[in-house]
């Protein structure tokens, strides 16, 4: 209640922070994912729905509107009043999880999606969100609690569940390994510890390096089951061995950034959106925008996210507190994996794995949430004192 | 109330700066890799996207004419059409299959088939007429494909069609003239590129991409119509009157190897080139017997088989005594009707015998004793010398294709027995081609010409002129000689075996053949002439040659007045065409 009080000062004093630096990215973020959406769909959209080539285009424009209005509201919401929610978050979104197997709609051969009264919903996104609240609240509570091992290890452990219920009830091992990364990111921050996630990626990387090797290895003694589940891998290795299976749709993203070149073929003239690349919309969106704008509009769309993620660094290093600062890392973390994890599957530098590219890939549950998410921190910077800068 | 551990601490912001950075370091390592596949590997993933985006259709270039000396065109193309179907793009593939087998006489399951196949383009039916065509594409069916191009035609059907060729559906050349001067009449097929999406259905805002084809050169040939048509009709003629197997005849022009006809009876029609001539013999054939025979049809025996030369030969034994000086044209023999040779008795074709006769005449009664003693005093490395300097070894380099090499003794087994018998023309093989070239250049003043056809290859516009130059080996005898071969063979024409080639108030040179073919006491022959005019000064050779005919089998008898008959004909011709030159360049006649 001293808390309040003290805030309403604040506020009276008309000194209180707006960020509107980070409004502005994220709204030129969602204006250019609009104009990617409508140019990647157009085309399939007005095959697939008798003329109407803005289908995707209106879908993803009213999830943006409901998804902005629901930033403002949370923006204005202090953000402690979400604290006590930490606990029932981590349990609904656990499950949601699980109400995905009877409510569950499978689309592209996996069930990722409720779907109840003619909303269709992806607990995942709803999932990170509430991992990193529940994490944020979590570290406050345990204090100095987590430099010691057992503290350390109790908080890499909280997302372990979600993760595995991600992966194999949803069979979406890329939200599981966000998930996973937002932890480490909130508890890299939250622990003065170096060596510990020094070694821990270390042993990430040197697992990863081996099952490629085994993988490589089996497949070149010809296990056929493990080639089936290694093929992914193996497309990953060289997509033209695999152009007709695993391989099929990164050969076409890289045939797609490969014909963009230094200026592109300009908005809207990409061929491979011509249903050479299916669904170009969703997660291989970034290929189109190589393809339609060159390297420079690459880079372009990089450099806007590390602005962003540079504001949100700035917001969480001016918090007034740990849960505002750990709140802002946490988006921070959720925002930079997936957007690196994209345009690291797009451009064949890992394995293929299905990660949208935040802001601007199709998809209504993801922005609505993503937005949500920048509500939060906008809500955080509204916390910070101007005479505290 | 949350307690002192809710602190924001100093190392707190420290690791949010490193996290901040090692998301900038991916966002590096990640546009580096951009710039890798953009910049660097730009060129290879455009090369790839463009084979998947654009459908391309050929358009076929307008192969080059064949022209022969008076401007002829002996081969042309027609339009012609070939119709395919994009199943993309197909509305009613009921009504498409039934137009398509009804207008194309195709069977309603062919063309199913081809309607039904899910590919990008299938082609129905190509070489077909343009109405048809045309009455196909008035139907507006969507999906059909009316393309025109052109098909070879050739106007005279099997003129000179061992000379001239044929193509196949490639446009092109499967024999003759059309394989030599492929490069030349082919062209440049033309492409029409079309951007479609993935399932192949034409992206309309991209537009075609044409590639115009261009045209082959139209090729300039030596051959005369006019000639070549007399020549044929002498040679079947030839061929029903003494029921001949085939009958040859070449006419060349001895001083630069231009050749004017080349006639090998039987010929084949060019516009049906796959359809035998006993048809109805043909059903049960297997298809490699039926190769087989349409090989032998297409078969030129002028430059494509050999055969023993016989007498005609003695002109190569002659000159090379000649001009080694082993003989004069006044040294003196004596014919018993044999000669020995070791101890083999070798006959001459006059059993009793010519008795004393010099050199010439000995040319004229071709007397075989003579000119195996003649042969004997040059010897086997004399006579081989010459072989190879009036290159008889050595294929002649005509252009057409599949010329047959000479078949010889090795050097080294040539005892005097072979070198008897080459003497007077048995025992070795050559072509026609080989025979009528050396002949001429040995009465031409010993210039060892390139026999062809080919004079030049001149663009469709007119504009690109390309002229073809052919080898000459100069002084393979000296003019000497050559002048006493000309004297020697006029006096066979004249007075001796050649006479039946003589025509009244035009000189001829020329030597008789009669050769039995291998295997011997087959009672079956070749009989040849080869002669040529102005003896003096020879402005046209010709060459007969008579394959297995029926009763009186002598060269002299049957094969040369073949040729007489032809320079009666073309004689006079060609000085007409010589006289309008001259007129022609005089200006004004008359």
């Amino acid at each position: 209640m001293a808390e309040r009080a003290l805030s309403r000062r604040k506020s009276n004093s008309a000194a209180n922070y707006m960020d509107y630096s980070l409004l502005f990215i994220v709204i030129f973020l969602l204006g250019f994912g609009l104009i990617m959406v409508y140019s990647t769909s157009s085309y399939e959209s007005n095959l697939q729905f008798d003329g109407d080539s803005a289908w995707y285009l209106r879908k993803q424009l009213w999830a943006t509107i409901v998804g902005l209005a629901a930033m403002l509201v949370v923006a204005n919401i202090p953000y402690h009043f979400w604290e006590r929610f930490a606990v029932l978050g981590y349990i609904v979104s656990a499950v949601l999880i699980v109400l995905v197997i009877p409510f569950g709609r499978t689309s592209h051969g996996a069930r990722r999606w409720i779907y109840i009264a003619g909303v269709s919903f992806q607990p995942a996104e709803a999932a990170k969100l509430c991992m990193i609240l529940f994490l944020a609240s979590m570290i406050c509570r345990m204090g100095k609690k987590i430099r010691d091992r057992k503290g350390f290890y109790t908080v890499l452990a909280i997302p372990v569940p979600i993760a595995l219920m991600l992966w194999k009830i949803t069979n979406n091992m890329s939200s599981a390994i966000i998930v996973m990364g937002i932890a480490v990111l909130m508890l890299f921050v939250s622990c003065p510890d170096y060596k510990r996630f020094i070694f821990l990626a270390l042993l990430t990387l040197a697992g990863a390096a081996l099952i490629v090797f085994i993988i490589v290895k089996m497949a070149e003694s010809g296990a056929d089951e493990l080639e089936f589940r290694g093929a992914r891998i193996l497309a990953w290795l060289d997509p033209e061995a695999f152009a007709s299976g695993k391989g099929f749709q990164t050969l076409q993203g890289l045939y797609a950034i490969g014909s963009g070149g230094i200026l592109g073929k300009g908005l809207g003239a990409s061929k491979q959106k011509l249903g050479f690349i299916p669904e170009a919309q969703n997660d291989m969106i970034f290929s189109i925008i190589c393809e339609e704008l060159g390297l420079f509009g690459a880079i372009a769309v990089i450099l806007m996210f590390i602005m962003l993620i540079w504001r949100f660094m700035i917001i969480a290093n001016n918090a007034p507190d740990l849960f505002g600062a750990l709140l802002v890392v946490g988006v921070l973390g959720h925002i930079a994996i997936q957007v690196i994890l994209n345009i690291a599957v797009v451009t064949n530098t890992i394995p293929n794995t299905g990660i949208s590219l935040p802001f601007i890939s199709y998809g209504g549950t993801s922005v609505m949430f993503l937005l949500i998410e920048v509500g939060l921190v906008l809500s955080v910077a509204r916390g910070i004192h101007l005479k505290d800068l | 109330m949350r307690g002192s551990d809710n602190i924001h601490k100093t190392y707190h912001r420290n690791k949010t700066v490193t996290v901040m950075f090692i998301c900038v370091a991916a966002f590096m390592v990640l546009i580096g890799r951009l710039v890798y596949l953009m910049v660097f590997q730009s060129e290879y993933y455009i090369e790839k996207a463009k084979e998947l985006h654009e459908r391309e259709r050929t358009i076929k270039a307008a192969r080059g004419r064949i022209i022969d000396a008076n401007g002829e065109i002996l081969a042309d193309n027609k339009t012609v059409c070939t119709i395919s179907v994009i199943h993309n793009q197909i509305e009613d593939p009921e009504t498409v299959i039934k137009v398509l087998s009804e207008e194309l006489g195709l069977s309603e399951e062919y063309v199913r088939g081809r309607v039904e196949k899910y590919s990008s383009i299938e082609k129905i039916k190509s070489n077909v007429d343009k109405s048809v065509g045309d009455a196909i594409r008035s139907y507006e069916l969507p999906g059909v494909k009316v393309d025109e191009d052109y098909k070879r035609y050739y106007p005279y059907d099997s003129l000179a069609s061992k000379v001239l060729g044929f193509t196949g559906g490639d446009n092109q050349g499967i024999i003759g003239l059309e394989v030599i001067y492929d490069e030349y009449l082919q062209g440049e097929a033309g492409r029409i590129l079309t951007v479609t999406d993935a399932k192949g259905v034409e992206v309309s805002e991209d537009g075609e991409e044409r590639i115009e084809p261009i045209s082959g050169r139209d090729l300039y040939i030596s051959l005369d119509m006019n000639i070549q048509s007399y020549a044929t009709q002498l040679a079947v003629q030839t061929m029903e009157t003494k029921q001949a197997k085939s009958v040859s005849i070449i006419v060349m022009n001895p001083q630069n190897g231009e050749l004017m006809a080349m006639v090998n009876v039987p010929e084949f029609d060019l516009n049906n080139p796959y359809t035998l001539p006993d048809e109805a013999e043909e059903a049960g054939l297997s298809q490699e017997k039926r190769q087989e025979l349409l090989n032998a049809m297409w078969r030129n025996g002028c430059i494509n088989d050999t055969y023993e030369p016989g007498s005609t030969f003695k002109t190569v034994t002659a000159a090379a005594a000649l001009e080694e000086g082993v003989v004069t044209v006044d040294d003196t023999f004596s014919c018993p009707g044999y000669v020995m040779v070791g101890d083999r008795r070798i006959r001459c074709h006059k059993i009793a015998g010519h008795g004393a006769e010099n050199f010439v005449q000995a040319t004229m009664n071709s007397c075989n004793p003579v000119f195996v003693t003649v042969g004997l005093r040059l010897g086997v490395d004399s006579f081989y010398k010459y072989f190879q300097r009036f290159g008889l070894l050595d294929k002649t380099g005509i252009d057409l294709p599949g010329e047959a090499k000479t078949i010889m003794h090795q050097k080294e087994n040539i005892g005097q027995v072979e070198l008897a018998t080459i003497s007077f023309g048995q025992s070795f093989q050559i072509t026609p081609i080989q025979l009528a070239v050396t002949v001429a250049s040995l009465v031409n003043g010993g210039r060892r010409v390139t026999p062809h056809f080919g004079l030049r290859a001149v663009s469709a516009d007119g504009t690109d002129i390309q002229s073809f130059t052919w080898q000459v080996e100069e002084n393979i005898v000296s003019e000497e000689t050559s002048a006493t071969m000309r004297y020697m063979l006029e006096q066979v024409v004249e007075n001796g075996g050649g006479k039946n080639a003589y025509i009244e108030g035009y000189r001829i040179g020329g030597k008789t053949a009669t050769s039995q073919t291998l295997p011997r006491g087959s009672g079956k022959y070749i009989a040849s002439f080869i002669g040529f005019s102005p003896a003096d000064e020879p402005s046209v050779l010709a060459v007969c040659i008579i394959t297995h005919p029926q009763g009186t089998y002598y060269g002299g008898q049957i094969a040369a007045p073949v040729v007489k008959q032809l320079f009666e004909n073309i004689l006079p011709y060609l000085e007409k065409m010589d006289y309008n030159n001259r007129s022609g360049s005089d200006g004004s006649g008359s």
